[in-house]
């Protein structure tokens, strides 16, 4: 699945560990995430979504999974 | 009482704990091997300093040592913790077969950690819901896939 939290995280000039800070999960956390190594949970994409104030599926994107299936 | 521990502490004293338990467990048996307590005591003294230090760094393994673990790590470590499970529980078996083969009468120990294991999953599956299903919708509709109630 693939998506744009760092490319959201870059556009509004925030590092990974003021993200990390603002979301409460560690900074390693973000760091797997924005690499598409680790899916958050139902409410943590949640909590990225509203923290960007995006639609979360603004935010993820399962096309990539489906057209490999 | 745990909440009153501060997060970087607890590890670290839980790993003080357990090396005073062994230690006195060395000094009760008393003998020519007492003195395996104060290596004990040097060992878990070092293990403490060891994980204090790696409780205050910003990785992966400084958060689960620091319990500050969020529900990426939480999900890593309990992976591992059944990996160790399922480790564990093949070794006993392992050990089970070969004591049984070789009639020893060292059988016990592995039946125990056979029987311990699997009430610790049984109890696993009942303390997170197995078995606790919410009965089914039986409106009309109400299933899966359906777009809209059928009346």
């Amino acid at each position: 699945m693939r998506n744009r939290v760092r490319e959201q995280r870059r556009q509004r000039g925030l590092s990974q560990a003021e993200v990390a800070v603002a979301l409460g999960v560690s900074r390693q956390t973000v760091i797997s995430i924005e690499s598409g190594r680790y899916l958050p949970s139902l409410p943590l994409a949640f909590r990225i979504a509203r923290f960007f104030d995006l639609p979360v599926e603004k935010l993820f994107d399962p096309d990539d999974e489906e057209a490999g299936t | 009482m745990r909440n009153f521990i501060p997060p970087r502490l607890r590890r670290p004293l839980l790993v003080a704990l357990a090396g005073a338990v062994f230690a006195v467990a060395w000094v009760v048996r008393g003998g020519a091997t007492w003195w395996i307590s104060i290596l004990v005591v040097v060992v878990t003294a070092v293990r403490v300093t060891v994980v204090y230090v790696r409780a205050g760094q910003d990785t992966d393994e400084g958060a689960l040592a620091g319990s500050r673990a969020d529900e990426r790590l939480k999900l890593l470590a309990a992976q591992s913790w059944a990996v160790a499970g399922k480790v564990a529980i093949a070794a006993a078996f392992i050990g089970l077969t070969i004591a049984i083969a070789v009639r020893s009468s060292w059988l016990w120990p592995f039946a125990l950690m056979i029987g311990v294991t699997l009430l610790g999953y049984l109890f696993g599956l009942s303390n997170y819901g197995v078995g606790a299903q919410d009965p089914a919708d039986e409106q009309a509709g109400a299933e899966d896939g359906a777009p809209f109630p059928v009346s």
